[in-house]
């Protein structure tokens, strides 16, 4: 353990915006897709955006469907079965990872720590 | 007074005493070796699900009967989205729609009395892994991530500075007291969010900022001084204030800018499949509640009417729990409780501040401070040597230890004191003389000789005592 | 269980892999074999999405290749105690979205009755190495119909139980609200028996079920005397090629005529057509919030980037295929606090609405039967991943025992030109006597015959 890395503790920083409510970009542009991928950290090409955009009035078809089904009064049903359940775990140590098999899988590892390109601020 | 009325909503994160994680069973651990104390469920591996502590179930519900919610039988969580480093699963679970707790309030002391702040909502959910930002780049410690949290936050209810920092004084002790939390602000195990606006026009709010991260509850009163102060400049001035999030910068007594707002962050929030509704068992709960430590106020109303303590004095004790605890604790055997409270509250905190220790840390107990007292209150030495072996006491002397090796102990043994008592009146055949003509301050002058013979040592009511005797035989 | 021995296994995994690629990784054999347990020395292959330790475990992702975990899923630690042999990883679907087995990783499955066709999805792998009798037993997962769509391709019994019966811890998942674990065999009884070792409440899985768990494969009973099948004609009535269409009319007379009382069903066409809208939506949704812990970060596959935020969009970018990708920015737009009334969570709704009809259609029966799919497995060529058009019912019905977590079967009924295809039967909750009772006098009135070319 380095005691260097605790000289200069994390000042708990604001998140990224994820996604901006006030979207400047046109709907369903190819703009718009891309901003929708990045924001799920990743990309699409151009032949991918085209591909969505289908994708995406199927979506729309969709939403004329769901719009044709009257759920005034109905609840979501979000899991299958909705009897409550009454079991809350007792506060024991039992499944404890040791630093090796908790870093195992991390490309890289840097003084007991999983190292990251520095986050941008 | 400014012309523009500030409004003051404050968000707290804290952290719950629980021996495991929130949602594993890894043990919550501070400053333990980096990511030594986790499990598959706190890195997020995949294949990987949640399960709920109950102990952090029934510390929220300690925390909501404190701060008069009302609490939901029903526990559900949602999951909130958003990709970050230091967020394992690529989102938190937290409570979004249904929060463990709602409509509640807290007390506090203003200059113009006590005042509800009302709490709109505490929830439950589970904190991120920490991250250390170095030239050589990012090193991430998952030890902190999936530790239990409760959020507070409050309603827009206050409206000064000193407002905002008594509100979170205020929590602060109760979850303290209710042994809820660790509350070390400079630790991280509270952190404090505070969002400020100011209006000219008391029907509407102004654009509002939000600092963060403030680390101790007087950094609280003075970033909300800074920033009514900065916003109150930009509106003299005819300029807007800009929705932003800004920290308190300590150096320059300012708040600065960490990011302007642009439009909302759409977090996706939508219920957590994996946690089915639990419900909370009412005598459950209510065994809870019917256990919960003495809250603050309750306990310093017990303590006027228990150690006959002045509002004041209780209140000091009161607002320290390890002060409070040591002093109650040290009142099963000192027998003076006001000086006892004298002395808690004086030399000892001030010897405590000096010397920059906790209660805790110092070596001092409440039987030796007892002890203080007990000596002082029977004579055995006065007040004014308690003081001289003070210092010694704070070092976990013992007092009557302290008295015996300064040989400081009055005289009270008797063969010596008679011995004393004897030569005095020997060599004051005068004072005998006007003693059995009826002057009774001869007495006094007697006393005095003895008191003078023995250095100060004689005990002065039992010298009197045994001159009075032995007058009568001669 | 049908008798494979762990050299024989061994020996037909490496024989048939170069024609199947049903394999992603295999495992390393342990040096003793247990003769203790319900499951001593049977050879088992578990679907890639189900975590097991010190082997690797991809979820047939780019992203996950070179993941190794450091615990075992619930379900690889029963199977172990209870004897079994992990042979080997299967190919699926990547991370499960998908129902042909095309879109592996490591490339499509093939169909062991025709290796130009396709072994259905997502639990391909697992399917076809129990039709080529590779393993009497396989665990696949069930989202859809993921278990019973390559099962009824492939010609043998595929088994979702009861949503929640079989712990999901350890499972990557797909749609956390519909997942379930299930079963590929060669019969009905062997069904039973790996359910006995799978099923029961784990306190790692707050899902998982309490309700207890019978000696089902002990107490089998296959007498139709009496039982009553409810036929779902909606559904059936929907087969166009007419082998099939014999072959169930057949199977409904054959029925009878074992004594079961059958009678036919019907359900509103309007919410069957909704199902396929619904299931997508809800599936996507979650999969996208699943799948956030996929960024090269603590595990997986890393790409190198100039800050951390570059390095996940490298890594999920390349570690995803456009096809996933794709499925990740629809659910997340069904998300969005502006769209979520109209899409995910109306989706939930029209759920409670279908759970609701189908739940009905159980009010007087023991079982609801109807056909698994209406063709046999398409070619490979010919089968594009449906994105997200417009579906018929009659291919997507199954997913109405992931809507309502009821417990359901296929059985393998006859061959088409070759090809096998199957019958569906399903219980409520927690029914799993009574079905596996069922499906076991419905095989033996089937008495299939089919065996892979392979």
């Amino acid at each position: 353990m380095d005691s260097r890395l605790y000289n200069k503790q994390e000042k708990r920083q604001d998140r990224q915006p994820v996604w901006k409510g006030n979207l400047k970009v046109e709907k369903f542009s190819s703009e718009y897709f891309r901003k929708l991928a990045n924001d799920l950290k990743f990309d699409l090409s151009d032949e991918e955006i085209e591909a969505l955009k289908k994708d995406f009035l199927a979506v729309e078809k969709q939403v004329e469907l769901f719009d044709t089904i009257d759920t005034d009064g109905v609840e979501p049903m979000i899991y299958p079965f909705e009897t409550p359940t009454v079991f809350l775990r007792e506060d024991e140590i039992v499944d404890v990872l040791d630093q090796d098999d908790a870093l195992s899988n991390a490309a890289d590892v840097r003084m007991g720590h999983v190292h990251v390109p520095k986050v941008v601020k | 007074m400014s012309k523009y009325t500030p409004t003051i909503g404050i968000e707290i994160h804290c952290e719950l005493k629980t021996n495991t994680k929130m949602f594993s069973s890894a043990p919550v651990a501070f400053g333990k070796k980096a990511n030594t104390c986790t499990s598959a469920v706190d890195l997020g591996l995949p294949g990987t699900l949640p399960c709920l502590n109950k102990n952090a179930v029934r510390l929220a519900i300690k925390a909501c009967t404190g701060l008069n919610c009302t609490i939901d039988p029903l526990v559900k969580f949602d999951r909130k989205n958003y990709y970050y480093s230091d967020l394992p699963k690529g989102f938190q679970i937290t409570q979004q729609f249904h929060p463990i707790g709602k409509d509640g309030f807290v007390e506090i002391e203003t200059e113009e009395g006590k005042k509800k702040i009302r709490i709109e909502r505490i929830h439950m959910e589970e904190d991120t892994a920490k991250q250390f930002h170095k030239e050589s780049g990012t090193y991430i410690d998952f030890n902190r991530a999936g530790t239990p949290l409760v959020e507070i936050v409050s309603k827009p209810d206050m409206h000064t500075a000193q407002e905002a920092a008594a509100y979170v004084e205020a929590l602060r002790q109760i979850l303290f007291y209710l042994n809820v939390s660790d509350v070390k602000m400079e630790e991280g195990s509270m952190r404090c969010d505070v969002n400020i606006s100011l209006s000219d026009d008391p029907e509407k709010l102004g654009t509002k900022t939000e600092i963060k991260n403030l680390n101790s509850i007087a950094n609280v009163q003075k970033a909300v001084a800074a920033e009514i102060e900065r916003q109150s400049a930009l509106l003299d001035e005819g300029q807007k204030v800009e929705q932003a999030t800004r920290r308190y910068d300590e150096p320059t007594k300012t708040t600065v800018l960490m990011r302007k707002k642009e439009g909302n962050v759409d977090y996706k929030y939508f219920p957590e499949p994996n946690i089915f509704p639990i419900a909370l068992d009412p005598a459950w709960i209510e065994e809870i509640q019917a256990n919960m430590e003495e809250l603050p106020q309750a306990r310093k109303e017990r303590m006027i009417s228990q150690y006959k303590l002045s509002d004041y004095d209780a209140g000091l004790l009161v607002n320290d729990r390890e002060k409070a605890d040591f002093y109650e604790e040290a009142m099963k055997t000192a027998r003076d409780a006001k000086k006892m409270a004298n002395w808690v509250i004086g030399d000892i905190s001030a010897w405590l501040n000096k010397n920059s220790v906790a209660l805790a840390q110092s070596k001092l107990t409440p039987e030796a401070a007892a002890e203080l007292v007990n000596v002082i209150h029977d004579g055995v030495i006065s007040g004014k040597q308690g003081k001289e072996i003070f210092e010694e006491v704070m070092q976990g002397k013992m007092p009557r230890e302290v008295i015996k090796e300064k040989g400081m102990e009055q005289v009270s043994d008797d063969s010596a004191l008679l011995e004393m008592v004897n030569s005095v009146l020997d060599a004051n055949p005068q004072s005998i003389e006007d003693y059995k003509n009826g002057k009774d301050r001869a007495i006094g002058f007697l006393v005095g000789q003895v008191m003078k013979a023995s250095k100060g040592k004689a005990n002065p009511k039992k010298t009197n005592e045994m001159i009075r005797t032995e007058l009568t035989k001669r | 269980m049908d008798k494979t021995t762990i050299e024989q296994s061994a020996k037909r995994l490496s024989e048939v892999q170069p024609s199947l690629n049903a394999v992603v990784t295999f495992a390393e054999l342990p040096d003793e074999i247990s003769t203790q347990g319900k499951l001593a020395g049977i050879p088992v292959v578990l679907k890639d999405n189900i975590i097991t330790n010190g082997l690797r475990t991809t979820a047939s992702s780019g992203i996950l290749d070179n993941y190794i975990p450091v615990y075992d899923s619930i379900v690889a630690k029963r199977l172990k105690e209870a004897g079994a042999v992990i042979m080997a990883k299967a190919s699926m679907d990547e991370l499960g979205m998908g129902g042909t087995n095309r879109n592996a990783f490591t490339g499509p499955v093939h169909n062991p009755y025709d290796l130009d066709r396709i072994s259905g999805g997502s639990s391909g792998g697992s399917a076809v190495l129990v039709a080529s009798k590779a393993v009497p037993l396989a665990i696949g997962t069930d989202t859809g119909d993921s278990i019973r769509k390559p099962a009824a391709f492939c010609g043998v019994v595929g088994f979702k139980p009861t949503y929640g019966r079989i712990p999901r811890y350890g499972i990557i998942p797909y749609a956390s609200s519909l997942d379930t674990v299930g079963t590929f065999t060669r019969s009905v009884k062997d069904a039973a028996l790996a359910l006995e070792v799978l099923a029961g409440r784990d306190d790692h899985d707050m899902t998982s079920s309490y309700e207890e768990v019978g000696e089902y494969s002990e107490l089998l009973n296959d007498d139709l005397k009496g039982k009553k099948i409810g036929i779902l004609r909606t559904v059936s009535d929907e087969i166009k090629n007419p082998d099939i269409k014999a072959a169930f009319d057949q199977l409904v007379d054959d029925l009878k005529n074992a004594g079961a009382i059958v009678s036919d069903l019907e359900m509103d066409r309007k919410l069957l057509e909704l199902i396929a809208p619904v299931y997508k939506t809800i599936a996507n949704a979650e999969a996208t919030a699943n799948h956030s812990n996929l960024d090269g970060i603590r595990f997986g596959v890393r790409k190198p980037g100039e800050s951390v935020e570059d390095v996940m969009t490298a890594s999920r970018t390349e570690g995803f295929s456009s096809y996933v990708r794709a499925r990740f920015v629809i659910g997340s737009y069904s998300l969005f606090e502006e769209n979520q009334d109209r899409l995910f969570r109306k989706a939930q709704k029209i759920r409670r609405l279908i759970s609701e009809a189908y739940a009905r259609l159980f009010e007087d029966q023991d079982v609801v039967l109807t056909i698994a799919a209406p063709d046999v497995a398409p070619k490979i060529e010919e089968t594009s991943e449906v994105r997200f058009g417009i579906d018929r019912f009659e291919e997507e019905h199954m997913q109405l025992a992931n809507f309502t977590g009821y417990p359901s079967i296929v059985l393998p009924l006859g061959l088409s030109d070759g090809l096998p295809f199957g019958v569906e039967l399903t219980a409520r909750p927690f029914e799993e006597q009574k079905l596996l009772d069922t499906a076991a006098g419905v095989e033996k009135v089937i008495d299939f015959q089919g065996e892979p070319t392979l």
